[in-house]
């Protein structure tokens, strides 16, 4: 539902003022985020990796599970409060805010929202206290955008299961210990057949692939990963059998919210740094902050960027309201992971030479930008949610 | 053992200060305000030992304007017990006197000041306070253990430390210390925002809180730095005498 026309959404009239708490979640996620994960943003780049003890840190203030309840290990916040971290520690580090992002968004969302008590307790408990790692394993190489037509099978086995089949991309899929599964278990049934499956991702018959060279978000590893025979019982089933394809779509919907604030921290990055270089600069005899060429590229920037918070905001206020958000959280990604990408263009040309070279952050924004345009649904299939949204129909 | 902590809001350190016209005043317009930084380290020093004894309670206090609720606020996010703010207007010994009030009421075993607040750096409250409690003063502090009746308060000096006895009830006054000040936690926010913060007016301590002896005359931002100087020419040794002559004549550091 578009919130374009008057009284189709209920955000509590027009409010921007954040709450006491929202704020100081905001200010407790910059700070750290300012002091302690910023000045380790390169190194984590140039190594692909991200030091254990800065997900160990991330994980005891809370970061790895905002929005589950306190009862599952969660920090009890709202939707709202997690965009406003997810944008700070995105600002300091793409590679750091992705690992934050699909243990909150993509795993710890599913299992809140399907998971049994048992479930809930086994995994939600420890993923959402930081403890364990999550990885959402939906992708598979020859169905991406279209995973409908995922091959994974899951096979009854008296009463448990057999999966079999290999799944692409999977973020956090080398340091996870928890992966949410989705297999075809009816072929016929197309969409209708696909189940969901919490899985202990060290168990039997579960294969990590190589880490992937990626052009950006490097910290984070994207693996393969490869079922073979993976026997899990009947409580590893999420949901019932057909849901499975609902889960993941609807996981994804509030994922993208996640997507959409790193866009907007990634976008926020290359406005701030750009700012800093204009005022230090000089070419033609002054400050390149007095250039009208350079100052135009900036009030763009600085626009577009709280245009897309604005939108991002608004969806994860919806999300957080109970209303539906669907086609608010494709807005959101769709024009801020534009927004990103543009901006960290014009950070590399503010500047200029120095903008290619690895010294600079502005080759880092440029490299992770263009990801969030192609992950958790890529810009194509965000203006398909919205079409859909405008003729009204349901995509599962 | 029971820690009371006199807390102040200030101005952010990030934010840039403007001297509002007038001059004896800053612009508070769109201000960001925070804890000042050596009372996060007085929280930091007293939930530590909270750390190693749970049967610790932490309480804060701040006597200032409505807006100081952020700053305690923060201070039970970062996991103290308690907090209390009296509104109201007053500074020096009239300052001194509201707060030992407060503190008589408290009977804590201990009030932790920050040693000075970072926006008139005066470091006048916490002696003032002890003064005004009749009660011994441990100023710098950077850790504190309890023993019977007592605490023992550490502070830095030059290559070691002293450790300080003092009965209890005492004030201490916190230095910087090597143990940066924690941040609070996500649940520990939540946790904050269904603790009531009593708010009462500072007349009703019926104290004398006049006694404002001090004026700010004037206030100027300090002058605009000049921009810094490259030594290029010659070799290392020509650009070394250089620098000790421009060191000693221009910037006379020397």
């Amino acid at each position: 539902m578009t919130a374009t026309t008057a009284g189709t959404t209920e955000v509590g009239g027009f409010e921007l003022e954040l709450s006491e708490e929202q704020a100081l979640v905001q200010r407790t996620a910059r700070e750290f985020a300012t002091t302690r994960v910023l000045p380790l943003a390169a190194a984590i780049d140039r190594d692909a990796a991200i030091p254990k003890e800065l997900l160990r840190e991330l994980a005891s203030l809370g970061f790895m599970g905002v929005c589950a309840p306190q009862e599952w290990g969660g920090s009890g916040l709202d939707a709202v409060s997690l965009v406003l971290a997810l944008e700070e520690i995105f600002r300091a580090c793409a590679s750091t805010g992705v690992v934050m992002t699909v243990n909150n968004s993509l795993v710890c969302d599913p299992l809140l929202r399907y998971g049994s008590d048992a479930q809930k307790e086994r995994f939600l408990k420890p993923l959402a206290k930081g403890e364990l790692l999550g990885c959402f394993a939906l992708s598979e190489p020859a169905a991406g955008s279209d995973a409908a037509a995922m091959r994974t099978t899951a096979t009854r086995d008296g009463a448990g299961w057999v999966l079999n089949g290999t799944k692409n991309f999977i973020t956090n899929g080398a340091s996870a210990d928890v992966a949410i599964v989705f297999a075809q278990t009816d072929a016929e049934k197309k969409h209708k057949g696909i189940a969901a499956f919490v899985v202990d991702k060290h168990g039997a018959g579960i294969t990590v692939g190589k880490k992937e060279h990626k052009l950006g978000i490097r910290g984070s590893d994207t693996t393969q990963l490869a079922f073979d025979g993976c026997r899990v019982g009947a409580d590893a089933l999420l949901g019932e059998v057909g849901q499975g394809f609902r889960i993941a779509l609807s996981t994804l919907d509030g994922g993208r919210i996640g997507i959409a604030a790193q866009a907007v921290g990634i976008a926020r990055a290359c406005l701030e740094d750009s700012v800093a270089y204009a005022k230090e600069r000089e070419a033609f005899g002054q400050k390149i902050a007095d250039l009208q060429a350079i100052q135009w590229k900036l009030a763009d920037m600085a626009t577009e960027t709280d245009a897309a918070r604005l939108l991002t905001w608004r969806a994860a206020a919806l999300k957080a309201s109970g209303a539906p958000y669907e086609a608010e959280a494709a807005m959101a990604k769709l024009f801020a992971s534009d927004v990103a990408v543009r901006a960290s263009r014009e950070c590399v040309q503010v500047f200029g030479g120095y903008g290619y070279l690895a010294d600079f952050p502005a080759e880092r924004h440029y490299r992770d930008a263009k990801i969030t345009e192609l992950y958790e649904g890529t810009s194509e299939i965000m203006k398909l949610v919205i079409a859909d949204d405008l003729f009204g129909k349901d995509r599962a | 053992m029971k820690i009371l902590i006199c807390l102040k809001q200030v101005p952010d350190s990030t934010v840039r200060v403007k001297v509002a016209p007038g001059g004896k005043d800053i612009v508070t317009e769109g201000m960001t305000w925070a804890i000042s930084p050596y009372d996060e380290y007085a929280i930091e020093l007293a939930l530590e030992v909270k750390d190693g004894d749970p049967t610790t309670t932490v309480s804060v206090v701040s006597v200032g304007p409505a807006r100081a609720r952020d700053a305690l606020r923060q201070a039970l996010a970062m996991g103290c017990d308690d907090a209390s703010l009296v509104v109201g207007e007053a500074s020096g010994l009239g300052l001194s006197r509201a707060l030992a009030k407060v503190v008589m009421e408290a009977k804590p075993d201990v009030v932790l000041c920050g040693k000075q607040a970072s926006d008139d750096d005066q470091g006048f409250i916490g002696p003032a306070l002890a003064e005004a409690l009749s009660w011994p003063h441990v100023p710098f502090v950077t850790k504190l253990a309890g023993a019977s009746g007592a605490v023992e308060a550490w502070r830095e000096t030059e290559g070691g430390h002293e450790v300080w006895k003092a009965s209890a009830p005492v004030v201490l006054t916190v230095q910087k210390s090597a143990k940066e000040p924690r941040y609070p936690s996500l649940p520990g926010i939540m946790k904050a925002k269904k603790k009531e913060i009593p708010e009462r007016e500072i007349v009703s301590l019926n104290v004398d809180t006049s006694g404002q002896t001090l004026e700010i005359a004037s206030l100027e931002p300090p002058p605009v730095r000049g921009g810094g100087k490259m030594l290029k020419d010659g070799d290392m040794a020509a650009i070394a005498a250089d620098l000790v002559r421009l060191l000693r004549e221009e910037a006379k550091v020397l």
